[in-house]
């Protein structure tokens, strides 16, 4: 029984919500390769979204596009959740290892990205009256995800649905402390830089003379 | 020889490079105080072309106000009758007589000027029973006059003249006698009832509407303009601007729900602020603005006679008024804010509002689409086209006059080749004639190409003449996604309709493709099966 291939268990683990991670769990299954495959996806998907939604839905400005921010609100923010989650829950009993919670994490994600996708198709085709579907197809792809996403928190800690609640809600202040620790130390390495520079600048002048 | 040809030589070239110096110099021409801009769909302000150039300035002396002080002309008011403006606060202007009314409110004289502004008409007071300001004379004087309104009745065709005489605390109507006369109709005071409620009553700008109802804006009055009827009695207030909500008005109103009665009695009370000004256009809707620095909430409106706001961006609209954000000079380190001190429908249906802060007027069409920006305050204010004080803002037409307190003139612009194409475009586009404005917007394009209003009429003008695919491109230059959204629907359903057949018959190839594939999965496995069996 339960004998696919790495991309067998991926449609597995999306079509069944409720035993899928508990069969990838049971069966030692899931790919690295393919974990990091749907992060970049997950990337595509928001350059996709911001750059090819049709014309009477794209509300984004588009006298600049800066990747930067798309990196960070996909990339980012996955692995800030992974570490996160990590933290947290190693903390709380959870029996999830990094690798764990990164791959079960990001098989969660494969029914937002695709379900954006199908949305930007759509909405090169649908006019404004006609924009229900879109965000149906949206919103579709949002709670699926959601729910595979407790699921797979779930199956990866062994906890009850409470305390997997309880430990989504704590990842996402950890997310919250981390970027803002990670700015903190941006700005701080930034000073610290410009304080060496003036530093340097200073000491060359007085050489010169 | 050959000297004699080299110097015919040196001679004919000196004589061109003179030539062409003196043509060269013969192009210099004045350009603009300001940079012409426009706002696109995200409120970044674009450059523009000048739409108004400056035609000239009108001082007093231009006006022939020295006549007032020439004993042997027939406008003689006294030897020490000032020749040029004070302080001047309102000027109208009488179509049906080509007349304007300017209130020299420093001077405390009304004057009447013709259409090129030349002072045909001089006015410091009025006969008539009255007990207020009075002289020696017999004539009841003006005291700081602040705003004009003058309209023929349609009752008895007589020449009706408005006028809020501020500092005399009444408002008037008068009719006109001679160039030196008028003589009082009726006088309006302070309303003497619990419902009017203020303390003062000092008219600063006046209106009648076709039944001679009368609107007085008052200093200090905020529950908006004062109404009077035919007869002079007080009807009520007319049109009040609402509180603007800011994060200062909320915190009050949580503040309020705790404190006691004593606090409350000490806090400073949240009052809408008064409009500053207001016009009234043919169909007897009033548009009035507010003064406040940067206000967002009832900016311009624009009322019905009930008194309800037509611009409410509170029902679903988005209309915007004025700068979009505080333009920061570097220069002299301050942050200049858009105060809007009048406004002025024109005969052509434009409406031009001025802001006082930043000098400017800005121009829409009846259905406020930004048409241009014009005007400055800078500190070069001597020159022609920026202003110090501009108190009011009149339209002939397609010219716009600006009266300015500090400066003591009338500037006049006019529009420029530009600014005919795009009153052109915006007149047929504005009654639905796209197509008839297409011309006229290519034209508009041909010297702006970043006009934004021009594509959206172009767009419309294509959609109109059945042109999908032109149309749609109009509509993402301009950045315009509902009419876009309008266009995209006509144009999938003429491509569903002309590619019917290919699209049914890739459809039908599909699903055929997609059974023949599962039945010969199927039968195929079968057929194995019995070929291995036939084979053992």
């Amino acid at each position: 029984m339960y004998e696919f291939t790495p991309v067998g268990w991926l449609k597995h683990c999306v079509f069944h919500p409720v035993e899928g991670f508990e069969d990838l769990r049971w069966k030692k299954q899931g790919s690295m390769k393919i974990a990091m495959l749907i992060v970049l996806f997950f990337f595509i998907a928001m350059v996709v979204d911001r750059q090819l939604t049709g014309f009477q839905f794209n509300d984004s400005y588009v006298k600049v596009f800066n990747v930067v921010p798309l990196i960070v609100q996909s990339v980012v923010y996955f692995f800030t959740w992974v570490i996160g989650n990590w933290a947290i829950c190693t903390l709380l009993d959870g029996e999830g290892t990094l690798k764990k919670i990164c791959i079960y994490s990001a098989y969660a994600l494969v029914p937002y990205i695709v379900c954006t996708f199908v949305a930007v198709l759509f909405s090169n085709f649908l006019v404004q009256d006609e924009s229900i579907w879109i965000y149906a197809i949206q919103y579709l792809g949002m709670g699926w995800s959601v729910i595979l996403m407790i699921q797979a928190m779930r199956a990866a800690h062994q906890y009850s649905f409470g305390k997997t609640l309880a430990s989504i809600i704590g990842t996402l202040i950890a997310m919250l402390l981390i970027l803002f620790l990670a700015i903190l130390l941006l700005s701080l390495f930034q000073q610290v830089y410009v304080f060496g520079y003036s530093v340097y600048t200073e000491i060359a002048y007085r050489i010169r003379g | 020889m050959s000297r004699n040809k080299i110097s015919i030589k040196r001679i004919l070239s000196a004589a061109l490079a003179a030539g062409m110096a003196l043509t060269m110099t013969t192009a210099v021409y004045a350009d603009e105080p300001y940079t012409a801009y426009n706002y696109d769909y995200w409120d970044d302000a674009i450059p523009s072309q000048s739409a108004y150039r400056v035609d000239r300035t009108v001082t007093g002396a231009d006006m022939g106000l020295d006549r007032l002080s020439d004993k042997n002309d027939p406008l003689y008011v006294g030897d020490d009758a000032p020749a040029s403006l004070k302080d001047a606060k309102d000027l109208y202007y009488d179509s049906d007589n080509e007349t304007f009314w300017l209130c020299d409110s420093g001077n405390n004289r009304i004057l009447r000027l013709d259409g090129d502004l030349k002072v045909t008409g001089c006015y410091t007071g009025f006969d008539g029973q009255t007990e207020i300001g009075v002289a020696e004379d017999g004539e009841s004087k003006f005291l700081n006059p602040a705003g004009i309104y003058v309209k023929e009745s349609i009752f008895d065709d007589e020449l009706y003249v408005y006028i809020a005489d501020t500092d005399n605390s009444r408002a008037v109507k008068c009719t006109v006698e001679s160039d030196r006369e008028m003589s009082l109709v009726q006088e309006y005071t302070k309303p003497d009832t619990e419902l009017y409620d203020s303390e003062t009553f000092n008219p600063s700008k006046i209106l009648a509407d076709k039944a001679e109802n009368i609107y007085v804006v008052c200093k200090s009055v905020n529950k908006g303009s004062v109404q009077f009827d035919k007869n002079g009695d007080f009807q009520g207030f007319y049109g009040a601007n609402r509180v603007e909500v800011t994060a200062a008005v909320i915190a009050q109103k949580l503040w309020r729900k705790i404190a006691s009665n004593e606090q409350i009695a000490g806090m400073t009370r949240n009052v809408p602020v008064e409009y500053a000004n207001f016009d009234i256009d043919e169909d007897g809707f009033i548009y009035t603005v507010t003064e406040a620095a940067n206000a967002t909430t009832d900016a311009v409106k624009k009322l019905n006679p009930a008194g309800y706001n037509i611009w409410d961006n509170a029902v679903g609209d988005e209309y915007s008024f004025g700068d979009v954000a505080s333009e920061y000079d570097a220069t002299t380190n301050t942050t200049y804010k858009c105060r809007l001190t009048d406004i002025v429908v024109s005969d052509n249906g434009t409406i031009n509002i001025l802001d006082y802060e930043n000098g400017r007027v800005f121009q829409y069409d009846k259905l406020c689409n930004l048409l241009c920006i014009f005007g400055t305050k800078n500190s070069t204010s001597d020159q022609a086209g920026s202003f110090l004080g501009p108190n009011a803002i009149e339209a002939r037409g397609t010219e716009i006059f600006i009266l300015d307190g500090s400066k003591n003139d009338i500037t006049v612009y006019t529009e420029t080749t530009f600014g005919k194409d795009v009153h052109e475009a915006v007149l047929l586009y504005d009654e639905g004639k796209y197509s008839e404005a297409k011309s006229e917007w290519e034209d508009v394009v041909k010297r702006d190409g970043g006009y934004a209003l021009a594509y959206v009429g172009l767009g419309k003008a294509a959609l109109n003449d059945g042109e999908y695919s032109e149309a749609l491109d109009y509509f993402e230059i301009a950045y315009d996604q509902d009419d876009y959204d309008k266009a995209f629907k006509y144009a999938r359903e003429e491509f569903l309709r002309n590619n019917f057949t290919v699209i049914m018959i890739v459809v039908i190839v599909l699903i055929v493709l997609i059974i023949v594939y599962k039945v010969l999965k199927k039968k195929g496995v079968r057929l194995i099966k019995r070929k291995k069996k036939e084979g053992e």
